[in-house]
């Protein structure tokens, strides 16, 4: 496992991008694993005419959004056996079929408090294939030393 | 939607009992105005949940995540955890099988609900053969640029009551039941 310690870690830095391109299989493949079977993400038929996002295709699950961000900060966070406190997300905008999906963070704050305590935020973002936004949100990573 | 999309994608014992019709019984789903905040009681959900590698290891493939830590058993074993990690989204697989269908809570399987992000608070890490209750409650509820939101505080515990989760869940709804009868009719009903 890769050892990465409170002391080392620097705002400003970046983790690893995380990238993964999506389309309706994905979509169906997400709906099985999470149980969110919400047919605007599972639908195309029924999407034509309900359209709750004003266009006429399905769209990612945010929580599938979410979990690319997140998966991000597992892989930085994971080997060194950091502990995932906090996780937020706000979306901006629906990811379509056939959109790549590029998760980024940066450390934002390292909150020095006592060893087993100190944490740091990290400043997430996913962007599409054209660097538009999709989504924005925060985690909060714990050092165990 | 044909359930023949899904079956194919099913790995877990749970996959294949959990109901995949969002439309079926969307009459009983709550809607935004029939939420009561007058009651400070915690609700329960409608089942728990048993955590098994398989579920686990089903979410991480879900969502795309080939870390060997949370879809690898021996790997995970051989590992400083000494056990399968869990993907902190998990809590959406556990989260849509203890709500259930007709109980408190429903309304996340509302047709043509939008998602306008979450929050989660993580203090102890999910393990394979723990049994997850939830307790969860009306949290907020307000208009903001036209729009309906709605979210729920929901505490996952593990049999022994330890806490391990916290999310507060937020979904833009359809504002009344007439309103989600559109939806599920396939017709736009955002707007109130």
């Amino acid at each position: 496992m890769n050892k990465i310690t409170f002391d080392s870690i620097e705002v400003r830095q970046e983790i690893p991008l995380f990238k993964k391109s999506v389309d309706q299989e994905t979509f169906w493949g997400y709906a099985v694993g999470s149980f969110d079977y919400n047919p605007v993400h599972c639908d195309p038929e029924w999407v034509k005419t309900a359209q709750p996002f004003s266009i006429p295709v399905t769209v990612a699950h945010g929580m599938m959004t979410m979990s690319f961000m997140m998966s991000a900060v597992t892989n930085w966070a994971y080997p060194a056996m950091l502990k995932i406190t906090k996780a937020t997300t706000k979306f901006v905008r629906p990811v379509q079929p056939g959109w790549t999906v590029n998760c980024t963070g940066v450390i934002s704050e390292k909150h020095v408090i006592c060893p087993g305590k100190n944490y740091v935020v990290l400043d997430l973002k996913a962007e599409n294939q054209d660097g538009e936004l999709v989504a924005i949100g925060q985690a909060e990573v714990v050092f165990p030393d | 939607m044909s359930y023949e999309n899904f079956e194919r994608f099913f790995t877990t014992e749970k996959q294949k009992q959990f109901d995949t019709d969002f439309f079926q019984d969307a009459e009983a789903y709550e809607a935004w105005d029939e939420i009561d905040f007058d009651s400070d009681e915690e609700i329960p959900g409608e089942q728990t949940f048993l955590i098994k590698a398989e579920d686990m290891k089903a979410y991480a493939m879900g969502a795309l995540d080939d870390n060997p830590l949370m879809v690898d058993e021996e790997y995970a074993k051989q590992s400083p955890y000494g056990e399968l990690v869990p993907h902190p989204i998990f809590l959406t697989q556990v989260a849509f099988w203890c709500i259930g269908v007709k109980g408190k809570g429903n309304w996340i399987r509302t047709p043509g609900s939008r998602n306008p992000g979450q929050k989660m608070e993580f203090y102890e890490p999910f393990r394979v053969g723990e049994t997850i209750h939830i307790k969860m409650k009306p949290n907020d509820r307000y208009i903001k640029r036209d729009k309906y939101y709605l979210n729920y505080k929901i505490d996952f515990y593990n049999q022994d009551n330890v806490k391990k989760a916290t999310w507060v869940v937020a979904l833009i709804l359809p504002k009344t039941k007439a309103d989600l009868k559109k939806f599920v009719e396939g017709i736009h009903a955002l707007e109130a």
